[in-house]
């Protein structure tokens, strides 16, 4: 037999085809240049609510240990800014009072890691400016700001208004619905928890009692059931005679409240259940930008390639056991 | 050489564990079996072995290789420290709502720019002009605020300067602000320039009990001093003195001066009544902070999966080889006629 005949048998050889199938896909996988194709970033401006209700520890930390509602909802937005592909960019700010503050304006989340990562760790509820928490203002605020920047909107918030809202309600939004598009994160338990209270140097030193603070707000016209309250008087009394008791004290997260404003502004509301999970939801919600990314094809033709020579070793140990293979012999 | 050896790390390293797979060879071989009547009858030979030996090994190289290659090895990047020109600047910023005003007092209107827009302008030009400056920046208005931690990238700091001429909160606390900017250097090696650049349009009196604890962190840090005062037009000067009483509390800016002056650190009061005023102070602090600064330079992590791929072809080549070489003993016909050049063939060996 000349070795010309000879090749042309091994040729259709089963096991050969494998191994040179193989070889064909090892050297491909040499020559592949990561192929170039568009993903889907956001852009985002992650606003959060760093009022007095936020340090209420609801929320169970590493170990068990308490943890407050303004760390946890730090962690989850350093693991939403680690998820976020290359090229998303992301804006900084903090509520308090009743509106944003703009620590950043975008910044691209790979390369700006570091900054942001830092940043989100030195959120404090000290460095709030004033002490109220009237959220549907801050909300509509970050919108405006939002759209400004041209980002979409993740706003954390436990949405208990301090001083609390009047009987006849907010604050109406007055913008276009949907103009924005993003998430309303709700933090905190649904159980009523205390509220931690600190002395001018920042230290704690207990919890709110239900006379310190506002619990019902008294400004405006009365509530439509003021005359059935004791002591009810329309010039002397309008609220009844009772001093206004209630739960303002403690804090529970408000989600009727704030699915109210999500459907009001056009937003997805979405609850914060610990210090992870924040991305499917923000995919969901968020506009897709158009970010380059990259796919490298050699993973693929490298496990094919595996696969086949494998097989060629394989396929004579299977035919011993008589588990039938390609060939029949 | 050990050291070279720890940075080697995988994308995947639990595919690592299908390594044993690559054992398969040594009971197995893709060639073709070939029936003979008694092996002991051949005579050992020493070509046929090494053949035998490189196949194996050949197998062996081909499916380890690709496991590798499919782990996704890499030699991890490395952070080198060099030294440049630059200097370590926390930036504390002003945010109080005056600084939204004109130097004029007003609200800006047509061309007329804010002192924020301007200080937006300037020093967004200022960050990034060298490469090896580290920038922090906080803002400061009732409250302290972190907005940046010292970092090298000059995108980061620009996003953060881009947002100073939002609309401002309310008062100056400026004995805060300083403690924060102070926080913001952090430990670095001492022979670091550093560089504390103060831009508000206003003081405040700092509370005596603070001013101790100031006093501590600037004799500890040693750090040049700048305050960049973008005075609005006719309102009191650094180094006027009132009419009146000459307390904090009357002339706080002048007494602000005075107590960055009582510092004993490198102290430049720049007072600026306008863009080109602020442009030029800007461009003397450049000149000023030129000292050594030890900088990382980031090496890029370093893809191995490439020589995994080839010592797999490396290995597939020499099976394709021998399958293709491959002559079946039977069908050749006369084995009794020629052993000795059967003995060589591949073929045999993998009987």
């Amino acid at each position: 037999m000349t070795p010309g005949a000879l090749i042309a048998r091994n040729l259709s050889d089963g096991r050969l085809r494998l191994l040179a199938g193989a070889l064909g896909l090892v050297a491909l996988a040499l020559v592949a240049r990561p192929l170039a194709l568009t993903r889907d970033g956001v852009a985002i401006l992650a606003i959060v609510d760093i009022t007095g209700s936020m340090n209420v520890r609801d929320y169970a930390g590493a170990g068990g240990v308490p943890a407050s509602r303004l760390d946890t909802a730090k962690a989850a937005l350093r693991d939403l800014v680690a998820g976020l592909p290359c090229g998303s960019r992301v804006a900084l700010g903090l509520f308090t009072e009743r509106r944003p503050f703009l620590l950043f304006a975008p910044i691209e989340t790979c390369s700006g890691f570091a900054p942001i990562d830092g940043a989100l760790a030195a959120i404090d509820w000290r460095m709030a400016w004033e002490g109220d928490s009237r959220i549907s203002a801050g909300l509509f605020r970050s919108l405006a700001l939002a759209e400004e920047l041209g980002t979409d909107l993740v706003f954390v918030s436990d949405g208990q208004e301090a001083p609390p809202l009047p009987s006849r309600g907010g604050p109406a939004f007055e913008g276009r619905p949907g103009a924005v598009r993003g998430l309303i994160v709700g933090a905190g338990a649904p159980g009523l928890s205390p509220i931690p209270r600190h002395d001018d140097r920042g230290r704690e030193t207990g919890f709110y009692g239900a006379g310190d603070v506002q619990q019902e707000n008294r400004f405006g016209p009365p509530p439509a059931d003021a005359e059935h309250r004791e002591g009810y008087n329309p010039r002397n009394a309008p609220f009844g005679a009772a001093a206004a008791s209630g739960t303002e004290h403690l804090s529970s997260v408000r989600e009727a409240y704030l699915r109210t404003l999500a459907a009001e502004t056009g937003l997805t509301y979405a609850h914060l259940d610990g210090p992870t999970g924040l991305g499917a939801a923000l995919t969901a919600a968020a506009t897709p930008r158009p970010v380059p990314g990259r796919f490298d094809p050699r993973p693929a033709l490298g496990a094919a390639a595996l696969l086949l020579v494998l097989a060629s070793f394989l396929a004579p140990l299977l035919r011993a056991r008589g588990i039938p293979t390609w060939k029949k012999v | 050489m050990i050291g070279a050896l720890a940075r080697l790390s995988a994308d995947r390293p639990a595919l690592l564990l299908l390594l044993p797979l690559a054992l398969l060879p040594l009971l197995t071989s893709a060639q073709r079996r070939v029936p003979v009547a008694a092996i002991a009858a051949a005579p050992a030979d020493g070509p046929s072995r090494a053949i035998g030996a490189i196949l194996r090994t050949a197998g062996i190289v081909a499916i380890a290789g690709l496991i590798l290659a499919l782990a996704g090895p890499y030699r991890r990047g490395e952070t080198l420290t060099r030294t440049g020109i630059g200097a370590q600047v926390s930036i504390l910023i002003d945010r109080s709502g005056s600084m939204n005003e004109t130097f004029a007092g007003r609200q800006p209107s047509g061309v007329e720019e804010s002192k924020a827009a301007a200080a937006r302008r300037l020093l967004a030009a200022f960050v990034g002009s060298r490469a090896h400056d580290q920038f922090a920046v906080t803002a400061f208005s009732t409250a302290p605020m972190l907005v940046v931690p010292m970092t090298d990238r000059h995108d980061a700091v620009r996003a953060a300067i881009a947002a100073i001429d939002r609309p401002g909160l309310d008062y100056t606390n400026i004995a805060r602000g300083l403690a924060m900017g102070l926080s913001q250097f952090g430990p670095a090696s001492p022979a670091t320039s550093r560089a504390l650049l103060l831009v508000s349009d206003g003081a405040a009196v700092i509370d005596p009990r603070v001013q101790d604890t100031l006093r501590a962190a600037f004799a500890r840090l040693r750090p040049n001093l700048y305050w960049l005062f973008l005075r609005t037009k006719g309102s009191p000067s650094i180094s006027d003195k009132p009419a009146g009483e000459d307390t904090p509390q009357a002339a706080p800016e002048r007494h602000l001066d005075l107590f960055f002056k009582s510092l004993r650190v490198p102290y430049r009061a720049f007072e600026a009544e306008g863009a080109e005023a602020v442009a030029e102070a800007i461009a003397q602090i450049d000149r000023l902070e030129r000292d050594p600064i030890p900088y990382t330079e980031q090496r890029p992590r370093r893809d191995l999966a490439g020589f995994a791929y080839a010592l797999s072809l490396a290995g597939l080549v020499i099976l394709v080889a021998a399958k293709l070489g491959e002559a079946d003993l039977r069908r050749t016909g006369a084995p009794a006629a020629r052993p000795r050049a059967d003995a060589s063939d591949p073929a045999r060996l993998a009987a």
